[in-house]
């Protein structure tokens, strides 16, 4: 357990629930059902984890899972000391003998052939085996998979098999309602209520365009940056245009198209 | 310097004196420009005008320079361009630009002016007396192209040329109408992403056509959710163009938001509709204003009304003011009940709008004030010209100044609905047309292919014959629209030919050489040699550049079948999508449509070259196509081979859009036609070229498994799947 110890959420993280999800994750924990949470960039994926392995006291390890991925980063790999070769548990083998939740995040960036390890320790089965080492790792009894998934990355050249989709249960993430989504604006950026509503409302400016040359919209996040530099004695069009256009686009005539409808929704 | 000034001005003083009536006006004009202070200036005013007097200007000529009054440094140009003009084309014209500089005030005159003198000086005396509304349209810096447009068009024939400077060609209507710059469509793109972002969904913009025999429309219009705009907004500056239409786009989008109903017309009276039109214009900024309080500063430059002048326009430009801008003070008892009436109105009532304004408009009948309903313009120049809110109906009595009104309103509704809908009733048209099209273009003929005899079991050498149908242009508008109607698609096809660009490094494992080592291939090597065994040498990783390779023939079948439940208009979004999808990652590709009418008769339409770029031209044939004759296929599959055959790509692929089994009219069973269109993938696949097909509906599907074999097609269920589909299967059948 010692090798877990700095895994643990010690405090509590801000999250605000918006629907079930809170439910939906303790109901799959109880049953260690893999979840995987769905929804674009800067949505509370990842906070939401947290907030959930901190009310659930378990370790959280994370993976960011990138292209060069192999299996051996996930579940370990022999390692050269002088005279011989030690075995190093990944992260994945190290979460499922201590116990603690294995959160993967943006798993389709990894490539198919690399994803179907978690594939043993997300059915009945529960276990991982360790080719390399011949030997079978029993899952922890309160060892859990988490993976996270940008819809907007489904396409036929990146996406999850079919096979380790269906293991999973699945959490929606949006941006959430504007009161509640200036309310978490709000709170993490330490802005007044009116300064979060218009942040907001400058937020969903930018996702109207999404599709239209943006690939996503503002997230709740840029728009905490947003209000942060805001408070900072930054005028709010100048914050708008540092944290959320200057990020978004390249494109000069979306920048100012962006620009006109950010500065529309200013007093 | 001051020896210069002393130096030109009493030459120019000492040549004046004694003359009569120029004398004096030259004293004082070298008065006024020495008061200025500015020496160099004065100097060199001193010396054009002493030039102008040296070109013969004649007394009424330099009179006319004397008088004038401004900086020394502009009237030394003036004068300057004078002696020029003076020249080549002689004294009275220089008189008529002189004076008409000196109206306008617009240095942009002058290399215009000169370069007719030296030209085209017959023509002088129009241009010069229609300065002011070139200017208007196309700004002082537009002056010159103009006039290089002017004589470019007409040549050595000097009618044309006269009547371009009368104003009273087409083309020079049509440079007037398009005004400065590019108008419309160089602003089109940034407006409409303002409007998507404000609003949540795409607007429709499209220019507003002027009319035959009307002067350019000066004001927007809306339309049945359709926000049409001028090519440019006559009278306002260039640089400014973009700020008047931005704030169009977003009064258009103001009214669109609210969202009234048209209203019928009744008995109301062309003032009364310009003052429920007013009304109703600030009731909806100000519901847009609660929302998007930034929009003001947009608005507010245009609200310049001073609060004088009892005119109706005046006083319409005073209320308008009013109702936009709180901090607006006017005392007009008419602006004054305006504002009192609007106040006490509820914002999201639209029966409000017209009974303020019937009121008001009686108050306005009551001062007996002229109105002329034709040649009022609805003033800020932002606003649309309120025709949208009205329904004009059928009426057996209407006075006439409201027949005009209607007229340009149901023309405009119908030019919008033409562009908006689909071309289903266009494309019924043209069906129609075609047989009788069809006997007089039987169209180039491109060459002759063989068949296969399935009876005989033979080739008929010879038997097809394919040419080449001149594609009919349609909207490229058209095919932007249903792209934009499908963002999350684009955005999806956008990843794929991210992902599938050349020059995206590939790691390569267990390299016998390279910079990093490759961790597994050093510990297998290791534990190899521990255990006694030879290690592998092959211990590093390198990266490779994946490079794409491919030339694509799309062949889109276009036969009369695919008219039917809107097949043609989905192939044409899924050809759109894949054809940007493909212009953007580089690859090759030509895109061709084919329908016949016998074996003599195989019609092929080529919509894109493999040497064209696919741009606007490209994109209108593709919204020219249109459904109607039967499917050949067999022949149209070995055309597309042997044009593939001259691309050197590695890969090569035909890839065939169709909505069945290939049938025609001299072939009574279409299983020869379905063996020859096997025979004809066959040929393909045997010179290295792939054929795969799309296959609408899953009626045709055991016959594209007969022709293309089991995984060289798709059949597609739901065709609103299609252009999805298409451009998946492209990076699908292209990975590698």
């Amino acid at each position: 357990m010692t090798a877990l110890e700095h895994f643990v959420v010690a405090a509590e993280p801000y999250y605000r629930p918006v629907g079930n999800e809170v439910a939906v994750f303790e109901a799959a924990y109880r049953h260690r059902l893999p979840v995987m949470l769905k929804g674009p960039t800067g949505c509370g994926k990842t906070r939401f984890l947290e907030y959930m392995a901190w009310r659930l006291r378990r370790p959280l390890i994370t993976v960011a899972a990138h292209e060069d991925m192999t299996a051996a980063d996930l579940v370990g790999r022999f390692l050269l000391v002088p005279g011989e070769t030690v075995w190093h548990d990944g992260p994945l083998t190290l979460a499922a003998r201590g116990g603690a939740i294995c959160y993967i995040d943006e798993i389709v960036e990894a490539r198919q052939d690399t994803t179907v390890v978690i594939h043993p320790l997300t059915d009945a089965r529960r276990v991982l085996p360790l080719e390399k080492k011949n030997e079978l790792v029993a899952a922890h009894a309160d060892f859990q998979i988490v993976i996270s998934y940008n819809p907007g990355y489904q396409s036929a050249v990146k996406d999850l098999k079919e096979s380790t989709k269906q293991r999973f249960v699945g959490i929606d993430f949006f941006y959430p309602e504007a009161d509640v989504e200036a309310e978490i604006v709000a709170r993490e950026s330490g802005a007044g209520a009116a300064l979060a509503a218009t942040l907001v409302e400058i937020g969903r400016r930018s996702r109207n365009l999404r599709g239209q040359g943006l690939e996503e919209g503002a997230s709740t996040r840029m728009l905490i940056h947003a209000g942060r530099l805001a408070l900072a004695g930054l005028g709010l069009e100048a914050a708008a245009r540092a944290a959320v256009v200057l990020p978004l686009t390249d494109d000069a005539e979306l920048r100012e198209a962006l620009g006109g409808a950010i500065a529309a929704c200013l007093e | 310097m001051m020896a210069t000034e002393a130096a030109a001005a009493p030459r120019l003083l000492a040549a004046l004196r004694g003359r009569a009536g120029l004398d004096p006006l030259a004293q004082t004009a070298w008065g006024a420009v020495v008061a200025q202070g500015d020496a160099a200036g004065a100097a060199r005013w001193a010396d054009a005008v002493l030039a102008l007097l040296h070109a013969n200007a004649g007394a009424a000529c330099l009179g006319a320079m004397l008088r004038l009054r401004g900086p020394a440094a502009a009237l030394a140009e003036a004068a300057e361009h004078a002696t020029d003009i003076c020249r080549h084309a002689g004294a009275a014209p220089t008189i008529a630009c002189l004076d008409t500089w000196d109206r306008l005030r617009v240095g942009g005159l002058w290399p215009g002016f000169c370069r007719l003198a030296r030209e085209a000086p017959d023509v002088l005396a129009p241009a010069t007396a229609n300065a002011a509304a070139i200017v208007g349209a196309v700004g002082g810096e537009g002056f010159a192209d103009f006039v290089a447009l002017g004589l470019k068009a007409a040549g050595r024939d000097k009618a044309r040329r006269a009547a371009f400077f009368a104003l009273t060609s087409k083309l020079a209507r049509q440079a007037l109408a398009q005004g400065a710059g590019a108008g419309f469509s160089a602003h089109e793109r940034l407006l409409k992403l303002f409007g998507t972002a404000l609003w949540g969904r795409v607007p429709a913009l499209r220019p507003l056509p002027a009319a035959p025999g009307r002067p350019p429309p000066r004001r927007a219009s809306l339309s049945d959710g359709v926000v049409l705009l001028p090519e440019s907004f006559p009278g306002v500056p260039q640089a400014a163009q973009g700020a008047v239409f931005r704030a169009t786009v977003a009064h258009a989008l103001a009214h669109l938001m609210a969202g009234a109903p048209r209203q019928p017309v009744g008995t109301l009276k062309p003032l009364q509709l310009v003052l429920v039109g007013l009304i109703e214009d600030a009731r909806v900024e100000a519901l847009a204003l609660r929302r998007f309080p930034g929009l003001r500063r947009l608005w507010a430059p245009f609200h310049v009304a001073p609060p004088e002048g009892g005119t109706i326009p005046a006083l319409l430009a005073r209320l308008a003011r009013a109702l936009f801008d709180p901090d607006y003070q006017d005392s007009h008892g008419f602006v004054a009940k305006g504002r009192a009436l609007m106040a006490a109105a509820a914002p999201f009532d639209p029966a409000a709008s017209r009974r303020i304004g019937g009121l008001l408009g009686n108050d306005l009948g009551q001062m007996r004030l002229q109105f002329n309903a034709r040649t009022h313009v609805i003033e800020p120049a932002y606003r649309d010209d309120g025709l949208g809110l009205w329904d004009f109906g059928e009426r057996a009595e209407t006075p006439p100044e409201l027949l005009d009104l209607m007229v340009e309103a149901a023309r405009l509704r119908q030019e919008a609905g033409e562009g908006g809908a689909d071309t289903a009733g266009t494309g019924a048209d043209t069906a129609r047309a075609r047989p009788a099209a069809a006997a007089h273009a039987d169209g180039t003929v491109l060459a002759r292919y063989p068949e296969w005899d399935r009876a005989q079991g033979v080739e008929r050498p010879e038997w097809t014959c394919v040419r080449d149908v001149p594609a009919r242009l349609g909207d490229a508008r058209q095919v932007a629209t249903a792209l934009d109607a499908a963002p999350d698609l684009r955005r999806r096809i956008d990843r794929l030919v991210r992902a599938a660009r050349p020059g995206r490094p590939r790691r390569l494992k267990r390299q016998p050489d390279g910079m990093e080592l490759d961790m597994d291939a050093v510990l297998d090597a290791e534990v190899a040699r521990a255990a006694g065994e030879l290690p592998g040498e092959h211990v590093y990783r390198g990266s490779a550049l994946c490079n794409r390779d491919l030339a694509t023939v799309v062949l889109v079948d276009v036969s009369a079948s695919t008219g039917d439940g809107g097949v043609l208009e989905t192939e044409r979004v899924a050809v759109a999508l894949l054809a940007e999808a493909m212009a953007r990652l580089g690859d090759p590709f030509a895109l061709m449509a084919f329908a016949s009418d016998g074996r003599e008769q195989v019609r092929l339409t080529r919509i894109k070259d493999f040497a064209e770029p696919f741009a606007v031209a490209t994109q209108a044939r593709l919204a020219g196509l249109t459904p109607g004759l039967s499917t050949r296929l067999g022949a149209a599959l070995r055309h597309a081979g042997a044009d593939l055959a001259g691309v050197r790509s590695y890969r090569r692929l035909v890839l065939v859009l169709t909505d069945g089994e290939p049938s025609d009219i001299d072939v009574p069973d279409p299983a020869d036609l379905v063996e020859d269109s096997r025979r004809a993938v066959l040929g393909l696949r045997a010179r290295g070229i792939d054929a795969f097909a799309v296959v609408l509906g899953t009626a045709g599907a055991d016959t594209a498994a007969r022709m293309f074999g089991r995984s060289g097609h798709v059949a597609l269920r739901r065709l609103e799947d299609l252009p999805a589909r298409l451009s998946d299967l492209y990076f699908r059948l292209t990975r590698r």
